[in-house]
């Protein structure tokens, strides 16, 4: 039986050794230089754009709801003048 | 659902107090979205095959070059009809009426830009270039005919938005929620110019 507090070291080392042993994506290796620039900037851009969707929609929602409250907007009332 | 049938008359369409976006405008959103996370997959996915490509070749030897100059006038095309529908969403907050003229120039803008396009696509399978002649094509015809799909379904819903204007049943949340879907066909398209033509 494993210790609790070894846990989260097996967890950790599970992460750092699984990922390069699995070879999770066998496509997504190439020597070419254009290639892994390729999968790095499509990964990213995979990555960010939907966070970027749904946070600029958050962010909109906010500041609408803030305007429909009579509130200023944050740039307003953090201002050091005001 | 806030989107009650008002005459068009009576612009001041009743808002329930707080209430953020019409639900018709959100709902379209999360289906823009996700539409563009499809768009997303397929242009990255075309990155990879591009970069892949033996000798570096795009388009692969024998396969026919895009038309660029003729999908760059219906590109304008494009972008004027989503100009048009601003103008119309204005017009239509002064006087539901003045957005009729507007409102159809932007359907027709549209319709001209699918059938451009789709004359475009008749000579390119007359110069061999098909769904399985290469991946070049085959990334062609996915993408463009998937956004092709989208422009029918959104100008399909403008003609709908301009009969009941017609009507006098249109309300500023539907027009609100068309137009949504109309950017999102219109905005994704330069995008896509660029990756899949250039």
């Amino acid at each position: 039986m494993i210790s609790r507090r070894w846990i989260p070291v097996l967890a950790l080392f599970l992460l750092v050794v699984l990922p390069d042993v699995a070879h999770a994506c066998p496509v997504c290796f190439d020597p070419r230089e254009e290639n892994r620039a390729a999968f790095l900037a499509t990964t990213v851009f995979m990555s960010l754009f939907p966070l970027g969707m749904v946070g600029g929609l958050g962010l909109w929602l906010r500041k609408r709801a803030r305007e429909l409250r009579g509130l200023p907007p944050l740039e307003e009332e953090s201002s050091p003048e005001e | 659902m806030e989107s009650a049938v008002l005459p068009v008359g009576s612009r001041s369409e009743p808002e329930r107090p707080g209430k953020l976006m019409p639900n018709g405008v959100m709902g379209m959103l999360l289906f823009v979205f996700t539409e563009a996370m499809l768009f997303a997959g397929f242009i990255s996915a075309h990155a990879i095959v591009k970069s892949r490509a033996a000798g570096q070749m795009w388009p692969p030897f024998g396969q026919p070059r895009l038309p660029l100059e003729q999908t760059a006038v219906n590109t304008a095309a494009l972008l004027a009809s989503g100009l048009v529908l601003v103008f119309a969403h204005f017009a239509f907050r002064k006087r539901p009426r003045q957005a009729l003229i507007p409102l159809l120039i932007s359907v027709l803008l549209g319709a001209f830009f699918v059938a451009a396009q789709g004359r475009e696509w008749v000579a390119l399978l007359g110069e061999g270039l098909t769904l399985t002649s290469s991946t070049y094509g085959a990334f062609f015809y996915v993408i463009v005919g998937c956004h092709a799909l989208h422009a029918v379904g959104a100008i399909l819903a403008m003609a709908w938005a301009w009969f009941r204007l017609k009507a006098e049943r249109l309300t500023a949340s539907q027009l609100a929620t068309v137009e949504t879907f109309w950017y999102f066909v219109v905005l994704v398209w330069p995008v896509l110019y660029l990756k899949v033509y250039l």
